[in-house]
């Protein structure tokens, strides 16, 4: 056992697949002799090479669109996206070509491929380096959706996710990058995308959330003593509606957690889906505690983001609900 | 002895070429009809971009990748994609590879290595590039074709995967088929701008050629394949001709073309090619009457054969979204069936 943090846990994981697997490559901006801005693939151009990791042409839509090209013709990338907020001008190629790919060729060109990118607040960014743009992505047919919220699920993860032969968005928490350490085993293994992980059990009530929000919830729970089951979802597309069916069955009260805006976000879908399968279970209204639909400001990005506070107010409000 | 050889072959090439050619408008003209019969639901004709295409195709090897478009009939049918193939795909049939997922026009022929057809412009070249990397990255034995209309130089896409091609020296050829229009807008209304003397913004080669003979697109082609398998880098390479159709049967010319293409036009590379082959002693009107006969007669058998193909089952709209049907899409299959 070894402690990483998640940058360090990502980065261990690219290593491992690309010493074990010629056709991993890595292609992005400033991923190679600098490593990345956020350090992730620090020392992998040195140890690969440049044509495995290749510091590309600032054009988003060409990153993306190049690594498609390249899973087609027997390759498995994993480009990065510096920022999601830059993400869109790829949104063309990722909605119409990388998320149907399989689909329009009936199963001849699968895209074996994994689009690695930083999203969320919590580090100064502003408008345009703090986005949770998950909603965009869940919306499409053909992606995969997964976003880790600790080192050793990121690890975990990103294996499977990489061991896939659909395209998968993976969508890094970059306050969490170097927020922890935590065990993370040097052997391979594997977590399971479409599984949620209880990360704490509890009766009174269920706690969903994934990603960045996942410690704040935590914490929340511990000090505030609350006596809830804390879901982390890990995997947004297909989410894992069996874990979330076992957990509020058991307490009946349900509140979701995430940083994107409210409005269509993944407490909308969860909300709905409680609903339809499981609202005679219900004795409080689903609460969403989540950003509010606005951009996510510079100076004021502690009043955007959830907080212990927010939380702690939200779960007071659905035990108390009668 | 090798000079009787030669001129053999050539004749073979040519007659092949015209074959292919002939093959192509007909079937344009059958699936016209068909539209307006009702029996098809659309279509995008290649007719008048034949011998730019074919004169491509000759240029290029079997196991050569190609990220075309939706007007490359006749580059399909010379590297020799089945027309049931095409027609499947036009009916959208259960025989069709992609399972009728995709409207006319939007081809896959994997085993001929033309990779899937898509809508939205452009998007296909930067495909082409990744492609292309990964051809130099494994060392394989071919070159890449990325084909498109002029409309498509004017997006973000075109510029992306020809700077990127460039940078990365890639082996590829970006075929821009300029007839003229994108839908509505003339070509002077897209861009200031000769496309092919675009390449040399980018540091790569750029050469253009008259899409209406076989032989000078041949040419062309040529050169640019020969640039590109000698790791002299991407070529950009523009073939000019007239969109002799509408640009789907959906839509109307006449509104805003006034000088429009007809067949046996003098513009049409039918005739054009027809008379050079037979100048050059190709053809003679004995070869050429049997090609048409036999075209038509092919065309009309295969169409009425596949027309009868059923639609896919139901149940084909939800597979291949993924690997393994996660469980959303298996719920909602069994609620709508």
């Amino acid at each position: 056992m070894t402690t990483m943090n998640m940058v360090q846990a990502i980065n261990h994981t690219l290593d491992m697949k690309m010493s074990a697997d010629d056709s991993v490559v890595l292609l992005g901006e400033d991923i190679g002799v600098d490593g990345g801005v956020f350090r992730v693939t620090e020392g992998l151009q040195k140890k690969y090479g440049q044509e495995r990791v290749m510091d590309t042409p600032l054009v988003e839509l060409g990153i993306v669109g190049a690594a498609i090209g390249m899973a087609i013709n027997g390759l498995r990338p994993v480009p990065e996206i510096q920022f999601q907020d830059f993400i869109y001008t790829a949104f063309d190629q990722i909605i119409n070509q990388m998320a149907k790919m399989r689909y329009r060729t009936a199963g001849r060109l699968p895209l074996p491929l994994v689009l690695r990118t930083p999203y969320g607040g919590g580090v100064r960014g502003g408008i345009y380096h703090s986005q949770s743009g998950e909603s965009y992505f869940v919306h499409t047919a053909g992606l995969t959706v997964v976003t880790p919220s600790n080192p050793y699920d990121a690890k975990g993860l990103l294996s499977s996710s990489m061991d896939m032969n659909d395209p998968v968005i993976f969508m890094e928490p970059k306050r969490l990058y170097r927020a922890a350490k935590a065990e993370v085993p040097e052997e391979d293994y594997r977590e399971e995308i479409g599984k949620a992980k209880l990360v704490h059990e509890g009766d009174k009530m269920t706690i969903i959330t994934y990603g960045s929000m996942v410690p704040t919830v935590l914490s929340t729970v511990q000090k505030n003593n609350l006596d809830a089951d804390v879901l982390d979802l890990r995997t947004l597309l297909p989410i894992d509606v069996d874990s979330i069916e076992a957990s509020v069955k058991k307490t009946g009260r349900v509140m979701i957690v995430h940083e994107a805006p409210r409005t269509l976000g993944m407490g909308a879908e969860i909300s709905a889906l409680i609903s339809e399968r499981m609202i005679e279970y219900l004795y409080a209204p689903i609460i969403r505690v989540t950003g509010p639909d606005t951009p996510i400001p510079y100076r004021l990005e502690e009043y955007y983001l959830p907080n212990e506070k927010r939380i702690a107010e939200a779960a007071e409000k659905i035990l108390n609900f009668r | 002895m090798t000079e009787m050889v030669n001129e053999q072959t050539e004749r073979e090439r040519h007659i092949r070429a015209y074959g292919a050619m002939i093959l192509s408008r007909t079937l344009d003209r059958k699936i016209i009809t068909a539209q307006r019969q009702g029996r098809v639901g659309f279509y995008t004709p290649s007719m008048g971009q034949e011998a730019g295409q074919i004169g491509l195709s000759m240029a290029l090897d079997k196991d050569d990748l190609l990220f075309q478009y939706y007007r490359d009939v006749a580059l399909m049918i010379h590297r020799g994609v089945p027309i049931e193939t095409l027609i499947n795909q036009v009916m959208g049939n259960k025989e069709d590879l992609a399972k009728g997922r995709q409207m006319p026009s939007h081809f896959l022929a994997e085993e001929q290595n033309f990779m899937s057809v898509q809508s939205p412009v452009a998007t296909n070249l930067p495909l082409a590039v990744g492609a292309a990397y990964a051809v130099k990255y494994r060392k394989e034995d071919r070159i890449v074709v990325a084909s498109f209309g002029e409309g498509s130089s004017s997006t973000p896409d075109f510029h992306a995967a020809l700077n990127m091609a460039a940078v990365w020296n890639l082996p590829i050829i970006f075929f821009c088929e300029n007839n003229g229009w994108a839908i509505s807008l003339p070509v002077e209304k897209q861009t200031k701008v000769d496309i092919w003397k675009k390449a040399e913004a980018y540091g790569i080669k750029g050469l253009h050629a008259d899409g209406n003979s076989i032989d000078d697109s041949y040419r062309v082609a040529k050169e640019a394949v020969e640039h590109v398998r000698s790791g002299k880098g991407p070529v950009l390479m523009e073939v000019r001709f007239f969109r002799m159709g509408p640009h789907s049967t959906s839509d109307d010319p006449t509104k805003y073309q006034t000088d429009i293409v007809k067949e046996g036009d003098e513009r049409d590379p039918v005739v054009i090619n027809e008379r050079l082959f037979k100048e050059k002693g190709y053809l003679t009107d004995e070869v050429i009457e049997r090609i048409k006969a036999e075209s038509i007669r092919i065309v009309n058998e295969k169409f009425d054969a596949c027309e009868k193909i059923e639609a896919p089952a139901p149940e084909t709209m939800f597979q291949d979204v993924y690997e393994k049907m996660p469980w959303n899409i298996s719920e909602e299959m069994e609620e709508i069936l």
